[in-house]
């Protein structure tokens, strides 16, 4: 996004929910461990709810919950 | 003119000119009423210092008249308090910022802050320019030197507005209503990617069904450098949230090979010519000017 990512409003990633233990390498943010997909959809949006935060899936099937 | 403290004639013309230099203030309040932060106390707020610019203008010419020739350095006083009309506007607006829809954006509030600062001197200009004809005209009939500063006046406030009316996003572009697809977790509009936060099964369907979308359409290659400019869309997207008001999220994203700007939100009041109409009666703001073709001012009443 260039320039954009440099204005208002910044973005912070809250959570990440994966499938794969492996992809759990540490970082500030939360990191669930999702035993299946279902869960997995519910546990982000949990977080998305509890937070007011938005959800965003990534093509390798991991979630994030990141706000605005 | 009498001999004395203050002549009759002095007190019909500095009453004349406050008039019609704080009517100049009223009338430039209600012509740009949307950029207002409408509440009633604002309102006071700028009809009074408007009522000072005009008491300014208004009392220059008696005071030179009476070989007062000092008192006109309180005009520098005059800029002064100008100025701390446009720094008070901007900082009420940047402490409103976070309870609004969205973020109007640095560029536009230093360009309605600047609007306010100038409004002022329309007053100041109005009103001195009516007292000037009066003492030009200075004719025997108060009512005669009454109706000829009037006349100076109005035409001034209406050269004065013509001139600093900017243009708007209308007149350099098309708005157009958009077709909002969501694939999965991404939202598209006309095919423009926008956004992936549609993460949730929720978002994808509110987006999918309650979403609305506008795409703006530069007429010529050259505008695209004032409406890719991230505060003008930030204003567009503030206006368009404004009016309609945001259930839940708002985007907007720019498509570089054509410069097509998408403006997307989930509002409360769906209507999509609300919406058009919005986004195309935002003003173009003075800071994103980088071309006179882009931004021509209106001084002779041109439209």
């Amino acid at each position: 996004m260039g320039r954009e990512s440099t204005e208002r409003p910044g973005y912070e990633i809250l959570s990440i929910v994966t499938l794969h233990k492996e992809r759990i390498l540490g970082g500030k943010q939360l990191t669930l461990f999702a035993e299946n997909v279902e869960q997995q959809k519910l546990m982000a949006q949990d977080v998305a709810k509890a937070m007011k935060a938005d959800v965003v899936q990534m093509k390798s099937g991991d979630y994030l919950v990141i706000r605005v | 003119m009498k001999e004395g403290i203050i002549s009759s004639e002095h007190i019909v013309m500095i009453i004349t000119a406050v008039c019609v230099g704080t009517l100049a203030r009223i009338l430039t309040i209600k012509e740009d009423f949307r950029q207002y932060p409408s509440y009633p106390n604002g309102y006071l707020i700028h009809l009074v210092t408007g009522f000072v610019a005009a008491s300014l203008g208004a009392v220059a010419i008696p005071a030179l008249m009476t070989k007062n020739f000092v008192a006109v350095t309180f005009l520098t006083l005059a800029i002064q308090q100008f100025r701390d009309v446009r720094k008070s506007e901007r900082e009420s607006l940047k402490d409103i910022e976070n309870t609004e829809y969205a973020y109007r954006g640095e560029a536009y509030i230093d360009g309605i802050a600047k609007t306010f600062e100038a409004r002022n001197y329309f007053a100041l200009i109005v009103s001195f320019m009516t007292a000037l004809t009066i003492q030009i005209v200075d004719s025997e009939s108060k009512l005669i030197n009454i109706i000829s500063g009037t006349i100076v006046g109005a035409v001034v406030v209406y050269l004065l507005k013509r001139f600093s009316k900017g243009k708007t996003i209308g007149d350099i572009a098309e708005v157009e209503e958009g077709k909002i697809e969501v694939k999965g977790s991404e939202l598209f509009v006309d095919g423009i990617y926008v956004t992936n936060q549609l993460g949730s099964e929720n978002a994808a369907k509110m987006f999918s069904n309650e979403g609305l979308a506008v795409v703006i359409y530069p007429h010529e290659e050259h505008f695209r450098i004032a409406l890719d400019n991230f505060g003008q869309r930030q204003a567009a997207l503030f206006e368009a949230t404004r009016v309609l008001g945001v259930k839940r999220y708002h985007f907007t994203r720019k498509e570089y090979e054509k410069g097509k700007i998408v403006i997307t939100l989930v509002p409360i009041i769906k209507d999509k010519d609300k919406l058009i109409e919005a986004v195309k009666k935002t003003p173009l703001l003075e800071s994103v000017k980088k071309s006179h073709t882009v931004m021509k001012t209106n001084l002779v009443g041109k439209e």
